[in-house]
């Protein structure tokens, strides 16, 4: 029997594809298999996989470390092979639920905080979570009848958000709330803020998708897209299929608002 | 024709679902007050709570206070909506959505996959999709369909077969009935009734948390204009009537490239003359509706589900507004009225059934 699972990855030293990992591994040590990790150069995804596929029992991919159609000839050639928030048709996967997410976060804004003039920083536009996470962030906009957002360039890296949020606060636009299409970015934009003078959350609320430790210390406001449960979850459906379930489609995992320090301006938690 | 007396088997299959529904609801946390609240002798308690334990279904966490008169203190018992798990399906046209929850309906993982030929296939990879997910046994599955009437009857079989436990299937109408009942807004509601909207018009109605088996389609009652509900709320009906409307006020902010319930929503939110217009006649035949299910079967509660519920809160008051127009505003003003927005609502409710059907649970 194959003990062994492939994992390819992007910069598996990342917060993301870390805790993503962490979960994996400690879901499949559970059921006797070790995990093999290739870590890809972004710069060079089209070159070959460290990986002994033939010797796999299966392979979980992070996010579009590789070309989709690389992906689909693992999956042709009768191997298991499971996504980590991406989708390619035909090939199952684990996505959080973007919709639910950015939902409840502008629901919380809009509802208990009374923001109405919107940031967001944007996530990699390459991958499906960045596409998701802003079309449903103008959907909402539209739901509550909120006037146009600015859309800052983010690609889930703290430091082109903290670049992005500098170059447009040195215009002084007016806005009172910020939204980024994860955590990390918008623990970023707190700094930034600060530095340009901005009190938050007495001027400004500021969210954040996803959660780890990083949010809860920065007393960030957040939906708790748990990653290392993203990682359990995932190797779980691998696993499943290994063991010989067909499987079609896409696992959600569910969202939960964690309100913290950053979002609830302190006059209107008061009803004043 | 003499009514059939139940079978032991089934005598204390009820039994159990009463005991367990009174521990679960708080009713009654030990043994004697089970046998007083339940009318059932205390052998017969001990004996089904003993079953229950070693099934893990209840738990023991301590001692009670003794009663007034002294005696022994009872050993209290406690429901674990974690010790099963349960899964739930509904299928449309479009997709194909499934839960896992616990015993109290949380939902742990979805599924979701697009229709792929065989019903029964599609309906199995998306289960193997939340077996995968499962952290406890598997209690049963509850499926949601539009139409139940137009499914092979072995359907329900075939899925038990496969995944060995039992299977429930119910029209996705009133399952989203059924799911508001139990876990939803309407909860407090004694009867309520569901209008779906998505390709079709259906209505599910639930009376005492059960589900009445009566209702189903009526897309193709016909309004004063000869034409089926179904065909006036369809989105192809919606899509070509704004394609006339944007012809005769070309300024409209509405646009048929991002033509969707949202963009009418937030058009007419903005006094669009066009998106007011189609708003105002959606509004008049949910009115139409509206009045005719209170007229007929007086629900306290009456919610709107479906795609077109992203129209929100302002096409609902007016259609609540049409209504008066077709029965008397008193009769309108004593239902209570709500959107039901959760895209797994139908799925949910599969659960909420098979809940009750398993373990006499209601939610």
């Amino acid at each position: 029997m194959t003990t062994h699972i492939g994992i390819i990855t992007n910069n598996q030293y990342g917060v993301f594809q870390q805790n993503v990992i962490a979960g994996a591994q400690a879901v499949a040590a559970r059921y006797g298999y070790q995990v093999l990790v290739d870590s890809r150069d972004e710069a060079d995804i089209n070159s070959p996989t460290t990986l002994d596929l033939e010797a796999l029992g299966g392979v979980l991919v992070i996010a579009n470390p590789v070309p989709d159609d690389f992906i689909q000839s693992i999956h042709q050639s009768g191997k298991p092979v499971s996504l980590v928030s991406h989708q390619i048709v035909g090939i199952p996967g684990v996505v959080s639920n973007n919709s639910e997410g950015i939902a409840k976060l502008v629901q919380h804004l809009v509802q208990e905080c009374g923001r109405r003039q919107f940031v967001f920083i944007n996530g990699n536009m390459a991958q499906k979570d960045g596409v998701e996470r802003q079309h449903v962030f103008r959907q909402e906009l539209m739901r509550y009848n909120l006037p146009d957002a600015y859309f800052l360039h983010g690609d889930f890296e703290p430091e082109i958000a903290i670049q992005s949020l500098q170059a447009f606060l040195a215009e002084a636009p007016p806005f009172d709330a910020v939204v980024a299409a994860d955590y990390l970015m918008a623990r970023a934009a707190l700094g930034v803020l600060a530095e340009y003078g901005y009190a938050v959350p007495a001027d400004v609320s500021v969210v954040g998708f996803g959660d780890g430790v990083e949010a809860a210390e920065a007393a960030l406001t957040t939906v708790a897209a748990d990653v290392v449960e993203l990682g359990k979850r995932s190797i779980r459906q691998l696993i499943g299929q290994i063991q010989g379930l067909s499987i079609v489609g896409t696992t959600v995992l569910s969202v939960d608002l964690i309100i913290r320090e950053t979002s609830m301006n302190p006059s209107r938690e008061r009803g004043v | 024709m003499k009514p059939q007396k139940a079978t032991s088997g089934q005598l204390r299959q009820h039994n159990r679902q009463l005991l367990l529904r009174a521990v679960q609801s708080g009713l009654a946390d030990n043994r004697a007050a089970l046998s007083q609240v339940t009318g059932l002798a205390k052998p017969t308690v001990s004996d089904l709570i003993g079953e229950l334990l070693d099934e893990g279904l209840l738990i023991e966490t301590g001692h009670g206070k003794s009663a007034e008169g002294g005696g022994k203190r009872p050993r209290l018992l406690e429901f674990v909506p974690d010790a099963r798990q349960v899964i739930g399906v509904s299928v449309s046209h479009s997709a194909i959505r499934g839960i896992l929850t616990n015993l109290n309906g949380q939902i742990s993982a979805q599924h979701y996959s697009l229709p792929n030929g065989s019903l029964l296939n599609d309906l199995i990879c998306v289960v193997n999709g939340l077996v995968a997910q499962l952290d406890a046994p598997l209690l049963c599955i509850g499926v949601g369909v539009p139409g139940k009437e137009e499914l092979p009857q072995t359907l329900e079989t075939k899925l038990a077969e496969h995944f060995d436990v039992p299977v429930y299937i119910g029209n996705n109408t009133e399952l989203a009935a059924v799911a508001q009942f139990a876990f939803g807004a309407a909860s407090e509601a004694d009867s309520l009734v569901t209008v779906l909207v998505n390709r079709g018009v259906e209505v599910g109605y639930v009376l005492g948390g059960s589900a009445y088996h009566s209702g189903g389609d009526i897309g193709e009652l016909r309004l004063d204009n000869g034409l089926p509900l179904e065909a006036l709320l369809s989105w192809s009906y919606i899509y070509e009537r704004a394609c006339q409307l944007l012809e005769e006020c070309p300024h409209s902010h509405l646009s048929l490239d991002d033509l969707s319930y949202l963009t009418i929503q937030h058009a007419a939110l903005n006094g669009d003359a066009c998106a007011l217009t189609l708003q105002g006649e959606i509004a008049a035949h949910l009115g139409h509706i509206f009045a005719w299910i209170i007229a007929l079967l007086k629900p306290e509660h009456i919610s709107l589900a479906g795609n077109i519920t992203d129209m929100g809160t302002a096409l609902l008051a007016q259609a609540i507004e049409e209504a008066k127009r077709h029965f008397p505003t008193q009769r309108i003003q004593q239902v209570a009225f709500s959107l039901a927005t959760a895209s797994t609502l139908s799925a949910t409710g599969a659960v909420a059934q098979a809940l009750q059907q398993e373990l006499g649970l209601n939610g």
